[in-house]
């Protein structure tokens, strides 16, 4: 069973999207415990994903690839976990993120996605060009911690404001914190439209909300 | 004359480049996320599912050959026209960046006032021919009359051509209409062509709404665009030079057929500022071999479509107007201007991956273009520049200073230059004054001195009317 969990580590090391779906399938098919499988598993694998990234041995294509296969087995094994009825063990925190609405720039939400899922946040990617009140609809459904947008170009950096003053206007504005990022936009803009955080980079962005976040 | 283009490419290779291209054309197609030109292409017989347009090789090859080699905008002062494709290089400032850098290392958004500043500065510059678009952002003023204030700035502060919106169809047809307010109507401007845009694909294989809007309203106005693709190698395209330029063709290729779709020939330009993602941030890098390769390719694969181009600048990843700025941007602004790039944004100013623009930077580039366009003036081979009688004269030892012939050339074969500084070092030593100072006073000294040329009073008006509806 250990070796299992073993491989299921390696796959996510090896960024193995399709690896990670057989053994993920195996844990349900052979009633393995998949909360176990989680935490001795993927999070593990991640987790020495992280490490190597700040030792600065990987590249963003290693974290990407180790994401997304870590996206396929929690995909299989948290609606295991639910139908068990068992508890899930928390992830570090929850993020809904999005690029705002018309805006349809992504590259850089997707590289801040795959940050936080290697430093194990569950991560809500809802897509480009979202109207504020979506990205509060999808926080308030899964509970998030924090909700991310992103913005490329100088004429949708508005849409942040929007997201913060929909916020305050339905009472929500302490249920979530509220990062912005994205090329044109700075700390001193963040500060201006009452933003809890802002980043120049992925990495930055993770470390921000690991500070903001522990308690 | 001017020095040959240098091509990087071997005939064979373009070849290839292009085949895969039609390739990824024909196999995967791209997608319009705009129902209008979708029905152009159904129109035409193009297998059209969804978002999703398949082209053919006939087609494309069909209506690249609409596109003109060569075409004059239009100028308020006709000595300022400018003639795009050809052996031509027109330079110009840096486009799009939000940030202003400082000369003391600081940073700040960039605000109206350094938009009337850059096109002043561009307006002055023996070198800039145009003063460009979007200069500067001014992130003070609201979006929606945002891009009028730009062309009336443009107008106001120079004669030399200027370019239109291209933040979609209503923005692109404020531009026309201010142009022809200028000009004397929409009939005189689409005989002569005034206004050039900046149209983008949405990378890979994409375009949008805002950016296809804005192409069919200047293509129906018979104005200029640039259809450009930005592939960011590693990230929004493959790890892999050739294989980015294919899908960088392919993306130009399909914009460029849209357009002589609408308005067979339109004025069009190829245009590329593909180059790579750094792997560790994901951010676009362009300071770069990498970079200055993608701009020689271009150069040349516009060519062998018979259309002028654009792409490159002086490009850098430095924050700062340091040595890294100069080298990295030497390095991208003569790799543009050897291999025979037309149409040059990002000659002057630009920092950081466009994230900013930089006035000391903007004189510095601008010292650059002054010495690239001597250089690309090359050798003059006659009697003068041979010289024969003055060598003679001279005969074995001696000395040419005191001779007719020198007083008389000096200034024709060697380029003063305007902010580098040759003195010795003693003299330079009095104020030990580095590149970026030089180029900060410089910079003061130009907008101090400039005289914007005067605007016939009742265009000005109706410009201003026109903006105020």
């Amino acid at each position: 069973m250990s070796e299992l969990f073993l491989e299921l580590k390696q796959a996510i090391i090896d960024g193995d999207e399709d690896i990670a779906e057989e053994l993920s399938q195996k844990v349900i098919d052979e009633s393995i415990n998949p909360v176990d499988a989680v935490q001795l598993g993927l999070i593990k694998g991640i987790e020495v994903v992280g490490e190597l990234w700040k030792a600065g041995e990987v590249f963003l294509p290693d974290v990407m690839m180790s994401a997304e296969a870590m996206k396929v087995g929690l995909g299989l094994l948290e609606p295991e976990i639910a139908k068990l009825g068992m508890s899930q063990g928390s992830a570090k925190g929850k993020l809904v993120l999005g690029t705002v609405e018309g805006d349809i720039h992504d590259i850089g939400k997707n590289i801040t996605g795959a940050m936080f899922t290697a430093a194990g946040y569950k991560v809500f990617d809802i897509g480009t060009d979202i109207k504020a009140e979506d990205f509060v609809l999808k926080a308030q459904e899964v509970g998030a911690d924090i909700i991310g947008a992103s913005a490329l170009l100088t004429t949708t950096m508005s849409a942040q404001k929007e997201i913060v003053d929909y916020l305050k206007e339905h009472n929500l504005r302490d249920q979530f914190k509220v990062f912005i990022g994205g090329g044109p936009t700075s700390q001193a803009y963040a500060d201006e439209i009452g933003a809890d955080g802002w980043a120049e980079s992925a990495d930055e962005a993770v470390a921000l909300a690991d500070r903001m976040l522990a308690k | 004359m001017m020095l040959p283009k240098y091509n990087i490419l071997t005939q064979e290779q373009v070849q290839i480049i292009h085949d895969e291209s039609i390739k990824i054309l024909e196999e995967i197609g791209l997608e319009f996320d705009y129902e209008p030109a979708l029905e152009i292409f159904k129109a035409q017989g193009l297998k059209v599912e969804g978002h999703r347009v398949h082209f053919t090789r006939e087609f494309i090859e069909g209506k690249v050959k609409l596109a003109p080699s060569e075409f004059t905008l239009h100028a308020r002062n006709p000595e300022h026209n400018l003639v795009c494709g050809g052996e031509n290089i027109i330079y110009m400032p840096g486009y799009g960046a939000p940030f202003v850098q400082l000369a003391d290392g600081t940073r700040r958004k960039s605000t109206m006032q350094d938009y009337d500043n850059i096109v002043k500065l561009a307006g002055a510059s023996k070198n800039m021919h145009m003063t460009g678009g979007t200069v500067a952002e001014p992130q003070g003023i609201p979006d929606e009359i945002r891009h009028m204030k730009m062309i009336y700035s443009s107008i106001k502060n120079s004669d030399k051509c200027f370019m239109g919106s291209a933040e979609g169809r209503e923005r692109a047809e404020d531009s026309i209409e201010m142009a022809a307010l200028l000009f004397g109507g929409k009939e005189v401007i689409k005989e002569k062509p005034v206004l050039i845009s900046l149209i983008n694909s949405l990378t890979p294989l994409k375009y949008d709404e805002r950016m296809l809007g804005a192409l069919m309203a200047y293509a129906k106005a018979g104005q200029a665009v640039i259809v450009a693709s930005l592939v960011m190698a590693g990230s929004t395209g493959p790890a892999a030079l050739v294989g980015t330029l294919a899908l960088q063709n392919a993306e130009v290729l399909a914009g460029i057929a849209l357009a002589q779709s609408i308005n067979p020939g339109t004025p069009v330009v190829y245009g590329s500022t593909s180059a790579i993602s750094d792997m560790r941030s994901g951010s676009l890098s362009n300071g770069n071999p990498e970079a200055a390769l993608f701009i020689s390719a271009s150069a040349q694969i516009a060519r062998f479509y018979g259309v002028p181009s654009r792409s490159g600048g002086g490009l850098t990843d430095s924050k700062i107007v340091d040595a890294q700025a100069g080298y990295e941007s030497m390095m991208t602004l003569m790799a543009t201007s050897v291999t025979g790039v037309n149409f040059v944004l990002h000659t002057a100013g630009i920092l950081q991956n466009y994230m900013a623009i930089s006035y000391e930077k903007f004189m510095m580039d601008d010292e650059m273009a002054g010495m690239l366009l001597r250089y690309m003036k090359g050798f003059n081979f006659d009697e003068d520049g041979l010289a024969f009688e003055a060598i003679a004269k001279v005969g074995p030892g001696g000395h040419y200073l005191s001779q007719k012939h020198t007083r008389k050339n000096h200034k024709k074969e060697f380029r003063t230059p305007q902010l580098s500084d040759r003195s010795a070092f003693d003299a330079w030593s009095k104020e030990k004054l580095d590149t970026n100072q030089r180029a900060n006073i410089q910079w003061h000294e130009v907008l101090a001195n400039y005289v914007p040329p005067a605007l016939d009073e009742s265009i000005d008006k109706k410009l201003l009317d026109f903006m105020a509806k």
